[in-house]
């Protein structure tokens, strides 16, 4: 794919040893602190949003040993609500958001177009910045009494509710800053930084999947911050926008939500699918089958996306005439995630596939999101809608797209790209053991509240009648083993980093160019300016010593 | 189990009086249908078949391949390089197509049955009125009110006018398949036939605060004959002993939500000790704290208070409880002689 391959250069020539990469080049709290390196902020990013991660975890194993009683195990109702918003709100704002184009994004995207750096870089780190401060803000609103409204911060409620709601709203207002500039800079970065001959068409499909995103982040986000800021002038001077007491509208605060929240859906998931493409071809060795499809179908759902926000409207009271558009759009973006999901597939297909943990976490997400995108479908559907809506259906359905699929490409990522960032490897054997257990705790999990979700359990409930007792039961088990799957993960992430072997200089056998840089790459990624002058995964070009030849 | 426990399951109406655990349909997925949309039925199965097709395609697919061309060696190639076939890339793309446009129709025209209430059911009208947390109806042509219970003909269409008097909640009733959303400031509409005699689940399905999993309902769905004997009106007030027991099952039917009898803290005052017995059995009214408009005042429990704070909750709220949030109780929906039962009922509360 590309000549002037600077990894060649250390199997014939002077050995790499001790030439300073990204990540021994400078050291102290400063030189982190105060890097506009992008790897060096991804990996803030990374420890950041794990972090987040971990701790809405947490609150969602609390929220599953509640449940294990119908009358409710370890808290009051008050504190239950407290405790399901926090578990929403972390690991939507604070986590599934944000971690894969902040730290994945961060890391790979300028390897992949072989670029020094991403376009604006004092713009990125301002960008985690933001994240931080909206962290620190989320944090502080536990701090001064919580917050009970659900993330989805439905009025009248959240106007009436004399919990943290303003400081919530200020820590979302600011992440989304944080969200619309990192999208900004990935638009900017893929315009004007391609390696000379990488034209679009031989573009990695996780950038194709990042510039879609960052679209939707730059173009979706603000709605969210000013929906925020209006909740937050109604509660503070009591300007009648939403509250029907002083004649506002609760329903226009649904709309303004989802007009957000649905395209947020997509600025989740296409990085996802982003890495799953790089993913499926790098480990079947074998060129992506259908790339222009998935390239366009990546732009069509960021497309349609906006237009289907009242589908979490259903049984709002819209009008008939909305009820058919957004249903009918709804089922169409139904056809470009098959065409993906299809063409992942057919890649598999008489490949060469290596089972080693990255491709397991793949193969688990390939499962996982067929499972989470057809009951999509299901939803879909007006009129089952209507009896499936709210119930833990939805929340099955969701959890299978958020958690099942997003958060298992995000560790797919992460072990892929992990000896590439580190130069060391984890133990192989318990990535592929905490897989499984991933993969089988979820199952456990949330196939269960399918079932009791389509006999009629509402979400968001803090008591249930005994009716569902043993789904729920089911599921805290399979929460407690998906939680120890997790905890595993990063036990040997974090030993790998310091007692890991040494990975190979291109550990899975890479084309695009994020493998062709030294690893770990160095400041400023590449040895020698790259160019590009074959397609895109042209395997043919793979020197497989590399694969073979530890880093120095 | 652990020694954690917080709630009292005998405040929970559907815990302490479980109505009968609902049939379930012969695919096992959902509950027994008493009602007649057989189209969500219908398209809900033909969904899931369709997924589950799909999800057997492409798991199989997935797994025997990684079966069959796993990487034995490390220089293994793939056994192809094919990136395109536009015949199967038509037909993946134009089936599922199809198919879900089929899912479109059928769920559209399903729906405009669920939202189009027939002449019928309108001529049988019922009221809903929601809030924080409970459900108050009312009946066809009957000034009489329920709470947390609505009694139903079989086989008749009715119509339920949707109210809320704070936040948002929705009317569910799963084995109805019925679902609204109730806003405040709106009516919403939902109807739907009872097929079935039985008693039904009504969840409220939109989160409304600290108590929503509570605010729960019993549908009874009966004889046109029992139907007759209008067992929602089960008030009887002619002597002070019938009344307190009829408000001491309105009591707990509609304010144990929120307030209890043996001192427990809820989410508003408890009962307990409103009223005490004096030596000579005469019963009088405790002093209590009160905020009005903020300021603490020290006054009197007595009738006229019990009936501002339940027609007017935040005149004078509970110092304990500065934040007010009481629902209010206007007389359509408790009327005065229900409201006098349950001021008997507490002070039959009362002790020395």
């Amino acid at each position: 794919m590309t000549t002037n391959v600077p990894v060649i250069d250390s199997h014939h020539g002077t050995p790499a040893t001790g030439k300073p990469n990204f990540l021994n080049c400078s050291s102290g709290l400063m030189s982190w602190a105060g890097t506009l390196d992008h790897k060096r902020i991804g990996v803030m990013y990374l420890v950041g949003t794990m972090i987040a991660f971990l701790c809405g975890g947490l609150f969602a194993l609390l929220v599953r040993l509640h449940l294990w009683e119908p009358h409710g195990m370890l808290f009051s109702n008050a504190d239950y609500n407290q405790i399901f918003t926090l578990h929403g709100a972390f690991m939507v704002f604070l986590f599934v958001i944000p971690a894969i184009p902040g730290s994945l994004g961060n890391m790979v995207l300028p390897l992949m177009l072989g670029a020094k750096d991403v376009a604006l870089p004092r713009l990125n780190l301002l960008s985690f910045y933001l994240w931080l401060t909206g962290a620190i803000l989320a944090t502080l609103a536990i701090v001064l009494g919580g917050f009970d409204t659900g993330w989805t911060f439905y009025a009248p409620y959240s106007l009436y509710t004399n919990k943290a709601v303003v400081t919530i709203g200020l820590a979302i207002f600011v992440l989304g800053f944080s969200s619309i500039f990192t999208g900004l800079n990935f638009i900017v970065t893929v315009h004007k930084l391609r390696a000379p001959g990488l034209t679009w068409f031989r573009m990695p499909l996780f950038v194709w999947a990042l510039y879609a995103t960052s679209l939707l982040q730059v173009l979706a986000t603000p709605v969210l911050g000013i929906t925020v800021l209006l909740v937050a002038f109604e509660r503070l001077y009591h300007i009648g926008i939403f509250d029907p007491r002083l004649g506002g509208d609760p329903v226009l605060f649904e709309h303004f939500f989802w007009f957000y929240s649905h395209p947020a859906v997509y600025i989740m998931v296409l990085p996802a699918f982003g890495i799953i493409s790089e993913l499926v071809s790098v480990h079947s060795r074998k060129p992506l089958f259908g790339y222009k499809l998935i390239a366009f179908s990546s732009i069509a759902i960021a497309i349609i996306s906006f237009l289907v926000w009242g589908h979490h409207m259903f049984t709002s009271g819209q009008s008939t005439y909305a009820m058919f558009a957004f249903s009918f759009l709804t089922f169409f973006v139904a056809i470009p995630t098959a065409i993906k999901e299809f063409s992942w597939v057919a890649t598999v297909w008489k490949g060469s596939i290596a089972l080693n943990s990255p491709m397991l976490y793949t193969i688990a997400f390939l499962i996982i999101f067929a499972i989470g995108g057809l009951t999509g479908v299901i939803l879909g559907a007006l009129n089952v809608d209507i009896h499936l809506h709210d119930t833990y259906f939805v929340v099955a359905h969701f959890h299978y797209v958020m958690m099942g699929s997003i958060a298992l490409a995000f560790f797919a990522g992460l072990h892929h790209w992990w000896p590439k960032m580190f130069g060391v490897m984890y133990d192989e054997t318990l990535a592929k053991i905490a897989c499984g257990i991933i993969f089988v705790g979820f199952n456990l999990t949330f196939l269960p509240q399918f079932i009791m979700g389509s006999r009629g359990m509402p979400r968001r409930y803090a008591t249930y009648v005994p009716d569902f007792e043993a789904y729920h039961r089911a599921s805290t088990i399979g929460a407690m083993v998906l939680g120890s799957g997790v905890a595993l993960m990063v036990f040997y992430l974090v030993a790998s980093l310091l007692s890991g072997k040494k990975a190979m200089q291109n550990q899975w056998g890479g084309v695009t160019l994020d493998w062709h840089t030294p690893t770990p790459p160095p400041l400023e990624n590449f040895d020698h300016p790259p160019s590009v002058t074959t397609e895109v995964y042209d395997y043919s070009t793979l020197d497989l010593r590399t694969t073979q030849t530890p880093v120095s | 189990m652990l020694a954690l426990l917080i709630q009292d399951p005998a405040k929970i109406n559907y815990i302490e009086k479980p109505a009968p655990r609902p049939e379930v349909d012969a695919f096992g997925q959902l509950e027994k249908l008493a009602s007649t949309f057989h189209d969500v039925d219908g398209l809900f199965y033909f969904t899931y078949a369709v997924c589950i097709f799909f999800f057997v395609l492409i798991t199989g697919v997935l797994v025997f391949s990684c079966v069959k061309y796993r990487r034995k060696t490390f220089d293994q190639p793939p056994a192809s390089n094919t990136t395109h076939n536009t015949p199967l890339e038509v037909v993946w793309t134009v089936i599922p197509l199809i198919i879900v446009m089929v899912m479109f129709a059928w769920g559209f025209a399903g729906s405009i049955d669920m939202t189009t209430v027939p002449y019928e059911a309108s001529r049988n009208a019922y009221k809903a009125s929601a809030k924080q947390w409970n459900w108050t109806f009312s009946y066809p042509n009957d000034a009489a009110k329920s709470y947390n219970e609505v009694w139903m003909r079989v086989g008749k269409p009715a119509q339920f006018t949707l109210e809320s008097s704070d936040v948002l909640h929705a009317f569910y009733v799963p084995a109805m398949r019925v679902k609204r959303d109730i806003i405040p400031g709106r009516f919403q509409t939902v109807w739907f036939t009872p097929t079935d005699i039985g008693e039904y689940h009504l969840f409220c399905a939109e989160y409304c605060g600290e108590n929503h999993s509570t605010m729960y309902a019993r549908v009874h769905v009966v004889s046109e004959a029992d139907y007759l004997k209008r067992p929602w009106d089960l008030w009887e007030d002619d002597t002070p002993e019938k009344a307190v027991k009829s408000a001491a099952s309105l009591y707990s039917s509609l304010c144990s939500t929120c307030h209890s009898i043996n001192g427990a803290v809820g989410v508003g005052p408890t009962w307990k000790g409103l009223f005490v017995k004096g030596p000579d059995g005469k019963i009088t009214g405790k002093q209590r704290d009160v905020l009005v408009k903020g300021e603490k005042q020290t006054i009197t429990v007595d009738d006229a208070y019990i009936m501002e704070s339940v027609r007017s909750p935040d005149a004078k709220r509970a110092a304990e409880f500065p934040n007010g949030g009481m629902a209010v109780f206007p007389p359509d929906q408790l009327d005065d002689r229900r409201l006098k039962g349950i001021i008997e009922f507490m002070k039959s509360l009362a002790e020395k």
